[in-house]
């Protein structure tokens, strides 16, 4: 812990269609080695919000600072590369016709070559860098528990298989922070539990801070230290997780009061 | 890569060794093989084999449907045969001038149009074949519109006290497969390198290649210009060789044809794209002795193709390679 700033600070976000106001002056931040948790009914901006932040979307006013810097207006790939945030996606993306080696090969190369020329390099410095990669994705497949299909297709894989592919390759950069939007849908429980202990283990061990997008709340109140709600585009509440679940205004959010 | 060895079976040779050994002495022997006919066929199946290189790399891996191509194989040609014409430059420096000329061009070309999506920029490709023939028509002055730049000189190379010039049909075969050996080589050095698995990153999902610090964009852009650059020594060498250049040059044929060598070949795979263009320029040129049949036998053929090798004949060749690779 080098600073009590906090990883991710993320000030009066807004993001509008038009007249829709789907992100409405939210702020938020994530501590250092935190998991925190972004709950919200459908449609409460949840995913818009991740995507301003992480730069698939550009917020139409607001701040996002991450780790001191203000990296507003950025796009996906230069957070992702200079930044040190990861994100995963809703729908489980992997490269299907590549094998799993390949795909967390792939999520390294840009935080290994120092510049997109050297990239196009074949030399011994180029294979050297390349043959790091490959061990440190092995290392990754045998923790995510993959090690017997690494040679397989990625689209051949399960729904499951592919999340844990898709976590992995999240990590091969050494993340910084990882924000992760609904990691646990349609996954089955055995899956589920795999997942939960690789956040856990990346967070302990790796020093990794989440924000985590999640429906299933036994996975929030179980992994969070802290608990942000949307509703309608706005802040509603933030607290602990024990507390978000009592909360009589979240429930009426939900229930659609 | 020994990890999946087992216990010692019956061992069968590899054969490739061989086989890629009597591939070169053919490639070599050609034309003293075969007719003059032969050589002609095999040297035009050369001319388009580096300007399908160039797509093989935009379309193959990284996923960019472009008919481009003949606009860059235009620029190319004129480029080279206008060097060649006014500055009687020698062969070399055509061919560089040639790749980078429509490299260059490439570049204020594709900001705009790579900023379209799929279809998009597929009609956007097309029509830079008609601006480029519409230029060459018309740009009287520089090219000499309809009429064409006729007189190219053969290519000659001047080697400090040493110059020569390629004469003949069989040493043009030998200077079209030189050149194409190089753009082979640097083809597959590029799908190689680790920028090639990030263009087949993008070509697999490009939103999650961005996710991951791929700079989609620059990449793309960079593919383009160098597809465009492969396109442009295509045209020089068929500058060269016909020693005509005409505004037709600039015609969506040439376009579908590198495109059918690219699909028919096999996207996304090198060998598929040598393959492609000795069968499908060699086999149009080689047609051509039944001509009433032959655009029907052409036809037939692309048909055949598309029923029963969808992925082209890649997969063809690479069961073929691993077949012959002895037994693991």
């Amino acid at each position: 812990m080098t600073s009590h700033l906090p990883i991710l600070d993320i000030q009066n976000l807004s993001k509008f269609y038009g007249a829709v106001r789907a992100v409405n002056d939210v702020s938020m931040h994530v501590n250092r080695g935190e998991i925190a948790g972004l709950i919200g009914p459908n449609g409460s901006g949840k995913s818009t919000f991740f995507d301003c932040t992480t730069g698939l979307a550009q917020p139409s006013a607001g701040k996002v600072v991450l780790d001191g810097q203000d990296i507003t207006g950025w796009s996906l790939n230069r957070i992702a590369r200079e930044g040190r945030m990861l994100r995963s996606f809703q729908n489980t993306v992997t490269f299907k016709a590549l094998d799993v080696e390949e795909n967390l090969i792939i999520a390294g190369q840009m935080f290994t070559f120092p510049s997109l020329a050297s990239t196009f390099g074949l030399g011994r410095l180029s294979r050297s860098r390349i043959n790091g990669l490959r061990e440190r994705a092995r290392e990754l497949i045998k923790m995510a528990g993959l090690w017997d299909v690494r040679h397989q297709q990625a689209g051949n894989l399960s729904g499951g298989q592919q999340k844990l592919i898709q976590f992995a390759s999240m990590l091969m950069p050494e993340p910084k922070i990882i924000l992760l939007d609904e990691p646990m849908a349609g996954i089955n429980p055995k899956i589920i539990e795999r997942v939960v202990e690789t956040i856990q283990y990346a967070n302990k061990s790796l020093g990794v801070s989440f924000l985590v997008i999640e429906h299933n709340i036994d996975v929030v109140t179980s992994i969070c230290q802290r608990v942000v709600v949307l509703d309608q585009g706005s802040k509603l509440v933030e607290g602990l997780p024990q507390d978000i679940i009592q909360d009589q205004r979240v429930r009426e959010a939900y229930l659609g009061g | 890569m020994s990890l999946t060895d087992t216990a010692p079976q019956a061992r069968r040779r590899d054969l490739r060794i061989p086989l890629a050994a009597v591939l070169i002495v053919v490639a070599l022997a050609a034309p003293l093989i075969g007719t003059r006919y032969v050589t002609h066929s095999l040297i035009i199946a050369l001319i388009f084999m580096l300007p399908a290189h160039g797509l093989n790399l935009l379309v193959g891996y990284t996923g960019l449907l472009s008919l481009a191509q003949a606009a860059f194989f235009g620029i190319g040609a004129y480029t080279a045969g206008l060097l060649a014409v006014h500055l009687n430059t020698p062969f070399y420096v055509n061919l560089i001038a040639a790749g980078l000329v429509s490299g260059a061009i490439a570049l204020p070309l594709g900001i705009p149009a790579l900023r379209l999506r799929s279809t998009s920029f597929v009609m956007c490709t097309l029509g830079f074949v008609i601006i480029g023939q519409a230029i060459s028509k018309n740009w009287i002055s520089l090219t000499r519109g309809d009429m064409g730049l006729s007189g190219i000189p053969k290519p000659y190379f001047e080697l400090g006290p040493l110059s020569f010039a390629i004469s003949g049909t069989t040493s043009f075969y030998y200077l079209a497969l030189a050149v194409c050996v190089i753009g082979t080589l640097i083809a597959w050095a590029l799908v190689r390198s680790p920028a090639g698995r990030n263009m087949v990153a993008i070509r697999e999902n490009e939103t999650l290649a961005e996710s991951l610090g791929v700079p989609t964009w620059r990449y793309k852009l960079i593919v383009f210009m160098l597809s465009a650059a492969f396109a442009g020594v295509g045209g020089c060498l068929y500058a060269h060789y016909l020693t005509v250049v005409s505004p037709l040059t600039f015609q969506m044929y040439y376009s579908t044809t590198m495109l059918i060598i690219v699909l028919g070949g096999g996207a996304g795979m090198i060998s598929g794209t040598v393959l492609g263009s000795l069968l499908f320029v060699g086999l149009t040129e080689a047609l051509r002795v039944a001509p009433e049949l032959r655009m029907i036998a052409y036809g037939f053929c692309l048909l055949v193709l598309v029923f029963w090798f969808k992925k082209g004949l890649a997969p063809l060749i690479n069961r073929f390679w691993n077949a012959i690779g002895g037994s693991k």
